[in-house]
C-alpha cells in the first residue's frame, strides 16, 4: 500500500519534471517499473484527475485536480493569507515586486508574489523553490533558526547559481550572524545576475521565523552604487514587523533585534 | 575574395552595425522566447542596448578597436536591464581591454578576445555548457573558431564555422532544463523552450561572420 503511494507520487513527479507528456512505456522505463504496474497506477490517478490523458498522443500529463490541490495548499497557508494586503502595500510603496517565502528543506518556497506595479510583463513565481542561501528570503529565515537547524542547512547542498552566490559554509554562517544582528537580509545577484533582494523575517508567537517577505528588483535600483536603498529597506522591515504582529510574534521579534 | 589579415576599429564598427540591425530585426522573436521563462524583455533590452552602443560608436568611430569594444560594453552594462546587460556588456568590455590599445589585430588575436569574453561570462554567471545559457552557444562557437584557424581557415571561414557551432549549441538548449538564472528555479517550465541568451549569442556570431565577409571584400 505504502509502496503504491510512493510509486504514484513518483509518477506525478516525473510528469512534473520537464517533459510534460509521457507514455506508459516511457514512464515505466524512467521509473524502473513494470508497464502493468504503471498502467494500474495511472488509471487510478486518472480517475481522480491527478493525471489526464492527451487525446491526440495518448500520452499522460498532470491533471487539473493538482491545480486545485495547489490552490488549497496556498489558501490554507497562514503566512500567505496574512501577507496578501501587506505585500500589496509594500509593492505600491516601493514600486517594486514583492515575494513572500517559507522554508522548505534546502529551498525557500515562494508562496506569494506581487508584480512590480509598472504594467510590464512579468512571470509569476509562486511555487518557485529557490536555494535558501542564494535568496534574501532564505537567508532571513535561516538566520532565525536554532544552531542545529543552521548547522543542518550549512551541511546541505549549496549550489552556485551565479559567480556571486555564497557557497562557503563559514562565510554563510557569518552572513547569518549579521542578518540576526541587523534584522534583515540582502542578496546581491546571488540567484540571478542583475537582480537584488532585500528581505526581513516574519516571526510567529513562538519566536520562530515562519518565513520572510522581501522586495526583489534590478540591482541598480535596490543597491545603487552597491549601497542598500534605505527607504525600501525601512518599508520591508516595517511590513515584516506588521506581519509578525499579526501572527502574534512582535514581542519576541523585538527581542531578536 | 581576399584573405583578411589585419582588423581595425572599422571592423568593430561594422560588426556592431550588423549586430544592432539583426537584434532589431529579431527583437520580437527574442522577446517571445523570453516570455516562456523570463520577464519577456530580452529582445527589447538587447535592441535598446545595441542601438545605444552603435549610436555612441557612430558618433566617435575613429578610436582603436579595443576602445570601441569597451565603449560598446560599458553602454550595454548601463542601458540593458536584467542579466543580459551585465553579461554581454562585461564580456565585450573585457574583449576590448584584452586588446590593450592595439591599433589593429588579427584572426589569432580575435580568438584570445573571444576567450576573454567567455571567461568573463563564466566569472559572473558560473555557468557551464548544458546549463541552458549564453555559454551553450558561446563555448562551441569559440572551439569551432579555433578548429577553423588550426585547419587553415581564414577569418571568414573560421567565423562562419563559429556561427554554425553557435547555432547548433543554441538548438541543443531546447530540451534542456535551465540550471542557471530565474528559469532554473521555476521548475520544469524551461524545458522545451530555446534559451534566449544562447539565441542572441548566435546572432552575435552571425553578425561577426558577416562583418568578416565584408572585410574580405567581394
Amino acid at each position: 500500500m505504502i509502496q503504491s503511494v510512493r510509486r504514484a507520487a513518483s509518477i506525478l513527479r516525473e510528469l512534473g519534471a520537464g517533459q510534460p507528456r509521457l507514455g506508459i512505456t516511457e514512464l515505466a522505463d524512467r521509473l524502473g517499473l513494470a508497464k502493468a504496474t504503471v498502467y494500474g497506477l495511472i488509471r487510478a490517478l486518472e480517475e481522480d484527475e491527478l493525471v489526464e490523458r492527451d487525446a491526440e498522443t495518448g500520452k499522460y500529463r498532470l491533471g487539473p485536480a493538482l491545480l486545485q490541490l495547489g490552490n488549497a495548499f496556498l489558501d490554507g497557508h497562514e503566512l500567505r493569507a496574512r501577507s496578501l494586503l501587506w505585500a500589496d502595500s509594500l509593492a505600491t510603496r516601493t514600486s517594486e515586486a514583492v515575494r513572500v517565502g517559507v522554508p522548505n528543506r534546502w529551498n525557500i518556497l515562494i508562496v506569494h508574489h506581487v508584480f512590480r506595479p509598472d504594467n510590464s510583463v512579468q512571470i509569476l513565481e509562486v511555487g518557485a523553490a529557490i536555494p535558501w542561501h542564494a535568496s534574501a528570503l532564505g537567508k532571513a529565515t535561516a538566520a532565525y533558526r536554532d544552531e542545529a537547524g543552521i548547522g543542518e542547512l550549512l551541511a546541505g547542498p549549496l549550489p552556485r547559481l551565479t559567480g556571486r552566490t555564497i557557497v562557503e559554509p563559514a562565510e554563510l554562517r557569518s552572513a547569518l550572524e549579521s542578518i540576526r544582528h541587523e534584522g534583515h537580509a540582502v542578496e546581491d545577484q546571488e540567484a540571478v545576475i542583475g537582480e537584488a533582494e532585500l528581505a526581513a523575517p516574519v516571526i510567529d508567537h513562538d519566536g520562530h521565523a515562519v518565513g520572510a517577505i522581501g522586495v526583489v528588483g534590478p540591482v541598480e535600483r535596490l543597491l545603487p552604487d552597491g549601497k542598500v536603498r534605505e527607504d525600501v529597506l525601512a518599508a520591508v522591515k516595517e511590513v515584516a514587523r506588521g506581519l509578525s504582529r499579526d501572527l502574534g510574534g512582535v514581542r519576541r521579534f523585538a527581542n531578536h533585534r | 575574395m581576399g584573405r583578411v589579415t589585419q582588423l581595425d576599429g572599422g571592423f568593430v564598427l561594422r560588426w556592431m552595425r550588423e549586430m544592432a540591425g539583426d537584434i532589431h530585426d529579431q527583437r520580437d522573436f527574442l522577446t517571445q522566447l523570453d516570455a516562456a521563462i523570463g520577464d519577456a524583455d530580452h529582445g527589447i533590452n538587447m535592441d535598446r542596448g545595441f542601438a545605444a552602443a552603435l549610436a555612441k560608436l557612430e558618433a566617435e568611430p575613429d578610436g582603436p578597436p579595443g576602445d570601441l569594444l569597451e565603449t560598446v560594453g560599458t553602454t550595454l552594462v548601463l542601458s540593458v536591464g536584467g542579466a543580459a546587460g551585465p553579461l554581454y556588456g562585461s564580456a565585450i568590455r573585457q574583449m576590448g581591454r584584452a586588446l590593450d590599445g592595439a591599433k589593429t589585430f588579427d584572426a589569432e588575436t580575435l580568438l584570445i578576445l573571444l576567450r576573454a569574453g567567455l571567461e568573463e561570462v563564466q566569472r559572473l554567471g558560473a555557468a557551464q555548457v548544458g546549463d541552458k545559457t549564453i555559454v551553450d552557444a558561446l563555448t562551441p562557437a569559440i572551439e569551432a573558431y579555433e578548429r577553423g584557424l588550426r585547419s587553415g581557415d581564414d577569418l571568414v571561414g573560421a567565423t562562419s564555422r563559429a556561427h554554425a557551432a553557435a547555432e547548433e549549441g543554441m538548438r541543443a538548449t531546447i530540451p534542456l532544463q535551465a540550471r542557471k538564472g530565474r528559469a532554473s528555479y521555476l521548475g520544469a517550465r524551461s524545458a522545451g523552450h530555446q534559451d534566449p541568451g544562447a539565441t542572441s549569442t548566435t546572432i552575435l556570431f552571425d553578425s561577426l561572420q558577416r562583418a568578416a565577409a565584408w572585410e574580405a571584400g567581394p
